[in-house]
């Protein structure tokens, strides 16, 4: 250990390993990768929303000099299985293909695929495609849908998804109890996405020779991934190969790319030669995944008299898009978080989840409880103004307190640790409190519209895979796992591998920091093998990169093979250096890192110890030969299965929470919100990054603040989507941030070996808090703030229009004292 | 995202390229900075069978200053007006340069590439009409010379020939005691506004004594609001004047309902700017410098 260097690597502020080659442009991306003799895929998309299809005639197409092969939907029947549903009966007898068979079901999704030599040869026959079609009504939304009255998935009877009535403690008591009783009749969580800066691209390779499919591709969650291509192309699943490089992000969009994936596969066998698609933009706007749009109907909040929310009842509508793919599982998801940071005891949510015509979801940053949080961020709120309670000491008489962790939810679940009170107080000192509550009260004498507001979230982490069968009790899942191999090379190098798959989370840097703790070695001596290889073999069912875990699940797992690697280093040390095992201290010699006897002063580098394991055996004892410097670790979160029936049990490891306060002022002129402070707070447990915790914030925010007033997925009466390219979605740019004030607190996780707990998708924190500041502003002028997503447009219609958010006809207050 | 198949020529010059028009016919597009015609065509919503590229021609970039007029080659870059000091003496137009699009598009982008777009959205043509401006275009008969409000004609539509270009705009310049301003709101920097609002007014002490007022993306063409200048020229520019003026613009506007907005929004919206713009151009034709920059979402 040199001077100046950290006792720790664990917490301290490493530069990213990845920032060398990713900065300077040498990263290796999906679409970097060329095979011989590729070739290249381009779909041809359904432009109605929903519609039969009377024929499809592919001859002109065929005959474009350089093109190999079409695929059709009815081609690919015979040959597959459909997808697998995750749901039950009924909706489980839907037919899932990756290509359109007798009827399309939203704007964009692909109906014949076209293979060529040169990707504008493919966009050349694209166009002389002939596809007849049959227009048919589309169901725009999720509570039209849900009254059947026609149908998207004939085979399922039914436009319902998936149906749960989630209730705890007693409400009926709490109501009639009650000392005010708010109604809310509609709230509204709009849909949008995640625009990754790559979009998704797949390169398949089917192997005549031997069967095996082989892909190059960005999809971040590729166990799940092939466990859905192995069933539908009826191979076994050791005959997929799936690899990834570096990811320019998916945020969870690039989850559910296996319909593309299969059909690239299909194609490459027809074809005979390896096939790319890389998506345009249009393309993903239109037809990747979008985030799930939620509508809650007929809130009733019970409150006590000093305001203490006491109960909650609601209807919950999911709006899934055309085809379940990752659902129902947003079903039970939003439970992990089912009180948010809030102590009420009693509640009832009925949920449902209907199908309608616009693009499948999938799990989107903050995914299923993100659109719970807001809700109930609303619903305090609205109670707040309502009952005239400041929204500050609102929640800090709702708020799970400090002493109270680890805290039991009424559903089962365990938040491991926090302190929401005194992050409330940092967010306020951050952004001067209580001179901006004076600057209010003058800005509101000259009549400007100035408001603060408060959103607190929670980013659930690692989930306990035993949740899915709350939503379907018949499938094998429970749990969590992650694969990590560390071992010491021929040479004595240390190597780590992992099966997950960053996409600019900095897995190479973190994953480094733990090994050279355990070793007593710099980081820059570890060499991290990243992205995801099914032949690296130390994937797990759940190995991906989704649904903020790698601090706890990831990183345990590379600590329980650095410990494993660690153990049998020092079972040799002993044996050569004629020592006991803890006599041993692992420190850097003047040959590279060695382990050393305290006793003797003899030491033995990390090249000679890997040197008797691998080409100096002869000098090893038969007692070592199990010893292989090369250790595989297998970490298991430590839950149980839920109680399916009362839908009651802990589904996530780590709570990391989020509390964000916004000072926003709405021009009287334009309606133009704009946001003139700015303070995150963010408590994720220890910190093993503070820089990557730190940006993850930042992303989160601006993704955050985009989605609360940018981007909005928005499809017109006949289910066109008017938002498919970045100049009608316009995601957040730099221009439209405002200086985020960045703090934190630690309160460690009792649940992971580190104290970490998982970050990164920070629970949507922006969308309530801007919300939040928006009523704060208006509820003066007789407007609370029903939907997620608001503009200057849409502020207009509120204040001027009178069209939407009028809290008289939104809210009623039952006052029984 | 690959456009069609497309013969591509390289004009030596612009007399060669308005040769290759006339041979070539209705097929051939001419290639300025290709900000908007290379996203069609990738999009296969423009499929030209050729490609005239303009930008190889030497002499058809500059700024010139004299005789009281600036002189712009067609080819100018916004990025090069952005950059201009001779332009920065007419605020209006530098307001207008440096807010177009990111700094990528104003790279590539062209003034004259701009205005023969003739793009309902597009900045240049609005600004232009405050200002005593006349664009010089080449054709087979040789040059003529077009006053911008008779050169826009319809959205994508101009008074230019097929077998015609842009070779230079010129813009008078404003007397000493005139001021302008370009005010647009852009949800983010590489979109089109949802509206926007030019104003040049020349002041004599608080009286104004001409105005220009033009309203960008709340129709076909940029509108000039006649009716919101009459009631600033000979006034006092001051709340009623201006409320007046603001009453006028509003209802010249004749926006369509997009992404960006409603119509209903985007009446409001314009009035606002043109509220805005006019308290800037004021102050500017009185002497002060005032900076401007568009509002963002």
């Amino acid at each position: 250990m040199t001077l100046g260097e950290p006792r720790r690597w664990v917490g301290h502020a490493l530069p990213r390993k990845e920032e060398n080659r990713l900065l300077r442009g040498r990263g290796k991306f999906a679409d970097d990768i060329k095979l011989r003799d590729m070739l290249y895929l381009r779909f041809i998309r359904s432009p109605y929303a929903h519609a039969n299809i009377l024929s499809i005639d592919v001859s002109a197409a065929e005959a474009v000099p350089g093109v190999i092969c079409t695929l059709t939907g009815a081609e690919i029947v015979p040959l597959t299985q459909p997808f697998i549903e995750i749901g039950p009966d009924p909706f489980a007898k839907i037919k899932d293909y990756p290509l359109a068979v007798s009827k399309a079901r939203y704007q964009g999704e692909p109906v014949v695929a076209v293979v060529a030599t040169s990707p504008a040869i493919a966009d050349d026959a694209a166009e002389v495609v002939q596809i007849e079609y049959e227009a048919l009504d589309p169901l725009g939304d999720g509570e039209q849908a849900l009254q059947d009255k026609s149908l998207l998935h004939e085979e399922a009877g039914t436009n319902r998804v998936w149906n749960g009535v989630f209730e705890y403690g007693d409400v009926d008591r709490a109501f009639k109890d009650a000392a005010y009783i708010v109604n809310i009749d509609r709230l509204h969580f709009h849909r949008f996405s995640s625009t990754p800066l790559e979009n998704n691209v797949v390169i398949a390779e089917w192997n005549p020779k031997d069967e095996r499919i082989y892909y190059s591709c960005n999809n971040s969650f590729p166990s799940f991934a092939i466990q859905f291509l192995a069933a539908h192309l009826n191979v076994h699943i050791d005959r997929i190969r799936v690899e990834t490089s570096d990811i320019g992000g998916s945020f969870g969009i690039k989850i559910t790319s296996y319909p593309q994936m299969a059909v690239c596969a299909l194609a490459s066998k027809k074809a005979g030669r390896p096939i790319k698609w890389v998506e345009t933009r249009s393309e993903h706007m239109t037809s990747s995944a979008h985030g799930n749009e939620r509508t809650f109907r007929d809130t009733r909040v019970a409150l006590a008299k000093d305001g203490v929310i006491t109960a909650i009842t609601s209807r919950h509508i999911d709006d899934c898009g055309a085809y379940p793919r990752y659902e129902p599982l947003g079903c039970v998801i939003w439970s992990q978080v089912f009180p948010g940071v809030y102590r009420f005891k009693n509640a009832r949510i009925d949920f449902m989840q209907a199908v309608t015509n616009k693009c499948p979801v999938g799990p989107n940053r903050g995914y299923s409880r993100m659109q719970h949080l807001w809700f109930l961020e609303r619903v305090v709120d609205i109670c707040a103004h309502e009952l005239g309670i400041a929204p500050d000491e609102m929640r800090l008489r709702n708020y799970v307190r400090p002493e109270e962790f680890p805290y039991t939810t009424p559903n089962g679940c365990v938040y491991d640790s926090g302190n929401y009170p005194k992050m409330l107080q940092v967010a306020k000192d951050l952004i001067g409190w209580d001179e901006w509550k004076k600057k209010q009260a003058a800005a509101r004498k000259e009549g400007r519209l100035l408001g603060i507001g408060i959103g607190t979230t929670l980013d659930s982490g690692t989930n306990n895979f035993g949740q899915s069968q709350i939503v379907n009790p018949g499938l094998p899942y429970s749990g969590n796992s992650q694969g990590a191999n560390c071992k010491l090379d021929i040479y004595g190098e240390v190597v780590v591998a992992v099966g997950s798959c960053p996409q600019g989370q900095g897995h190479e840097t973190t994953a480094a920091q733990v090994v050279a703790d355990v070793l007593n070695i710099h980081p820059d001596l570890v060499t991290v093998r990243t992205g995801f290889d099914t032949e690296r073999n130390v994937h797990t069912g759940f190995s991906g990169t989704y649904a903020s875990q790698f601090a706890v699940s990831g990183l345990s797992a590379v600590h329980g093979a650095a410990q494993k690697l660690k153990a049998e280093m020092k079972r040799l040390a002993a044996f050569t250096l004629q020592t006991k095992e803890d006599d041993l201290e692992f420190s850097m010699g003047a040959q590279g890192p060695e382990v050393r006897a305290r006793g003797n002063g003899k030491s033995i580098n990390y090249w000679g110890l890997a040197n008797l394991v691998n080409a100096n055996t002869a000098a090893l004892p038969p007692e070592l030969y199990e010893v292989t410097l090369n250790c595989r670790y297998i970490w298991r979160a430590p839950f149980k299965v839920p109680d399916k029936q009362k839908k009651y049990g802990n589904l996530t490891l780590t709570y990391a929470s989020q509390l964000h306060i916004c000072v926003v002022e709405v021009d009287r002129e334009t309606f133009i919100p704009r946001i003139l402070d700015y303070g995150a707070v963010d408590d994720c447990g220890t910190v093993i990054n503070p820089p990557i915790v730190e940006g993850q914030v930042y992303g989160a925010t601006a993704h955050g603040i985009g989605a609360a007033l940018m981007e909005n997925c928005v499809y017109d009466a006949v289910g066109n989507m008017l938002t498919s390219t970045f100049s009608d979605y316009t995601p957040i740019t730099a221009v439209n941030m405002p200086a985020v004030k960045y703090g934190h607190i630690e309160t460690p996780s009792p649940h992971s070996y580190s104290g970490a707990k998982g970050m990164g998708e920070g629970g949507a924190a922006p969308i309530h808090t801007i919300s939040a500041a928006l009523q704060d502003a208006l509820f003066a002028s007789g407007i609370v703030i029903a939907d997620s997503f608001n503009n200057a447009d849409s502020l207009f219609r509120a204040m001027v229009a009178k069209e939407i958010g009028q809290a008289q006809k939104l809210v009623r207050v039952e006052r029984r004292v | 995202m690959y456009p069609r198949a497309f013969h591509y020529h390289r004009a030596g010059s612009l007399k060669e390229a308005v040769a290759m028009l006339s041979q070539l016919g209705g097929e051939a597009k001419l290639l300025a900075g290709g900000q908007s015609l290379i996203p069609l065509m990738k999009l296969r919503f423009a499929n030209p069978g050729h490609l005239i590229d303009l930008n190889f021609i030497s002499g058809t970039s500059f700024i010139k200053e004299e005789d009281g007029r600036l002189r712009f080659g067609a080819m100018t870059r916004h990025a090069e007006i952005e950059d201009s000091s001779a332009a920065k003496k007419i605020p209006i137009l530098h307001d207008c340069a440096a807010g177009i699009a990111d700094v990528q598009v104003r790279n590539r982008g062209t003034i004259g590439g701009s205005l023969a777009e003739a793009d309902p959205s597009g900045d240049w043509a609005t600004v232009l009409m405050t200002l005593h401006t006349e664009l010089h275009c080449l054709g087979n008969q040789g040059e003529r010379t077009v006053p911008i409000e008779e050169f826009i004609k319809d959205a994508y539509t101009t008074a230019l020939a097929h077998d015609e270009l842009v070779r230079e705009i010129t813009v008078r310049k404003p007397s000493p005691n005139s001021g302008g301003a370009y005010l647009a709101f852009k949800r983010c920097a590489p979109v089109y506004p949802t509206a926007s609002a030019a104003v040049q007014l020349t002041m004599e002490g608080e009286t104004c004594r001409e105005a220009r007022i033009v309203l960008g993306c709340v129709g076909l063409t940029p509108i000039r609001a006649k009716q919101a200048e009459s009631a600033l020229r000979g006034a006092a520019v001051n709340e009623k004047s201006v409320s007046a003026a603001v009453e006028a613009a509003r209802t010249a506007s004749d926006p369509q309902p997009d992404m960006r907005g409603s119509a209903e929004y985007k009446h409001t919206l314009v009035g606002a700017l043109v509220k805005r713009a006019i308290d800037v151009a004021r102050r500017r034709a009185l002497g002060e410098k005032v900076e401007l920059s568009h509002i963002y979402a």
